[in-house]
């Protein structure tokens, strides 16, 4: 599984309500999913369980777009292996 | 520094209530909570108020204000710890933390501050806070302030608190933080599990129960007794001015705690006692609960079950919440704003919830009928709604 296809299952996996858009690089995390600080936080947390690292959180200020956590991973955690 | 400039950037987005030609908030009440409700000169029937059973216009409750006030005056003109507390506070204390079901308790201003101030003196940069993602704002401003690590888990998710607390070793103190009733959908926190969860994993529970107090329960003391806790080992908070129908905001929690609090806690050290008339008001509203629960309690219950299968048949989707509060949901703003101004031409007093308050697309139009409504009158509401939801359709 890819890691953007990893970020979108946890992203996925870690937000309330049933109905919901799929899931897509380009979705608006707060439009789209109603991503207010606090479920950005539960992704943030979320994602160091999926990747087993430590997030600083200010690595993770103005991100909008899935695309973007995909990209801010990469950034700062260039290690992160695909499975 | 310009002062122009400075006040010209303070500026609040009323793009939607201009575009509607209709502003829902700071409604102008000419009259006391009683039904109907004068706004602007208007009769209005009152769905916004968490007047749960009725009280804040009752004779009784107002009588005891105003002897009250002929008794110890206006104020106490400085804090408890300073300038002395009155015995009706001191009493007041003790018997909401004997009817919450708490060792002891002090009572704050209000509860916002209340929630707003304890975590600052409990928590630090060694501890956790762990904490419903739909937790009230108070709760949300004061953990913030302690400077802590906070991890919020998904709302009433028990396998993901269950999952976060198994990862808490590190931490001198961990508190998880939820309300007993979330206000704008009226659902009810597994309490019961919560408290289970803690004793597990050696945390520290703190429990608004601010739309739970005078309301669950078998005899409306609120949250502790609707789930059988005993000996509770957790932190309790809860408004004075929802279904207590006056003001202010009680902390409660084993004396410890208390004790602590009452020289630790600036908010409370350093903030004005409540006004004694307003001490009074609250005895007498539990006076009234002692004696009269079961009955007012019925009405409650009554019509909240009313509302919601009137709204229901009327073709609105509404919240399916535990507690006395129905919420239509309205997924668009627009559709929301149209729907607010519909009941308020009605002259149905409601309460709108748009972001930041809810979630974007969570839109929220709060019912909420008193036990001092009649019949009659929660009959019209229905009718209103019948109407407007044909209109709905129409559109």
């Amino acid at each position: 599984m890819s890691l953007q296809d990893r970020v979108i299952r946890t992203i996925e996996k870690n937000l309330e309500g049933k109905e919901r858009t799929t899931i897509t690089p380009a979705t608006d995390l707060r439009h789209d999913l109603g991503v207010d600080s606090f479920a950005m936080l539960i992704i943030i947390n979320a994602l160091e369980d999926e990747f087993s690292i430590t997030i600083a959180e200010k690595d993770f200020i103005g991100i909008a777009h899935v695309a973007d956590i995909v990209a801010r991973l990469q950034q700062h955690y260039p290690d992160l292996k695909e499975p | 520094m310009a002062r122009e400039p400075f006040y010209t950037g303070l500026v609040v987005d009323k793009s939607l209530t201009q575009k509607y030609d209709f502003n829902p908030y700071y409604a102008h009440i000419e009259s006391s909570l009683g039904d109907p409700i004068i706004i602007d000169g208007t009769a209005f029937i009152n769905l916004a108020a968490n007047n749960y059973l009725g009280l804040a216009a009752d004779p009784r409750v107002a009588r005891a204000i105003a002897l009250a006030a002929g008794r110890y005056g206006a104020s106490m003109c400085g804090t408890p710890i300073a300038t002395g507390s009155m015995a009706i506070l001191t009493r007041l204390e003790q018997r909401l933390a004997t009817f919450a079901g708490v060792e002891a308790g002090i009572i704050f201003p209000s509860a916002y501050q209340a929630n707003g101030a304890i975590f600052l003196s409990l928590a630090g940069p060694e501890d956790l806070i762990i904490i419903d993602h739909y937790a009230h704002a108070s709760l949300i401003q004061g953990v913030r302030l302690a400077g802590c690590k906070i991890r919020p888990f998904l709302h009433n998710n028990m396998d993901h608190l269950r999952k976060v607390l198994s990862k808490t070793e590190m931490y001198r103190r961990v508190f998880v933080v939820t309300e007993s009733v979330f206000s704008t959908e009226g659902s009810l926190a597994p309490c019961d599990e919560i408290i289970r969860l803690c004793t597990q994993f050696n945390a520290v529970p703190v429990i608004d129960d601010s739309h739970g107090i005078g309301v669950l329960g078998r005899s409306g003391r609120g949250v502790l007794e609707e789930k059988n806790v005993v000996n509770f080992e957790g932190i309790y908070t809860a408004s004075l001015g929802k279904a207590l129908a006056n003001a202010g905001g009680f902390v409660g929690g084993r004396k410890a705690f208390i004790e602590y609090l009452k020289y630790s806690c600036p908010a409370f050290i350093y903030s004005t006692a409540l006004p004694p008339p307003v001490l009074a008001g609250v005895e007498a509203v539990l006076d009234i609960i002692d004696a009269e629960f079961p009955a007012l309690s019925e009405k409650m219950w009554r019509y909240k079950r009313m509302i919601s299968q009137g709204l229901v048949a009327s073709g609105f989707n509404v919240t399916d919440g535990s507690a006395p509060i129905t919420s239509i949901m309205v997924r668009d703003l627009d559709d929301c704003a149209r729907l607010a101004k519909m009941i308020h031409e009605a002259n149905i007093l409601v309460t709108p919830f748009v972001p930041p308050s809810v979630p974007v697309h969570e839109n929220k139009i709060r019912l909420i009928a008193g036990a001092n409504l009649s019949e009659g009158t929660v009959g019209r509401v229905l009718d209103v709604f019948q109407s407007i939801g044909r209109r709905m359709t129409a559109v």
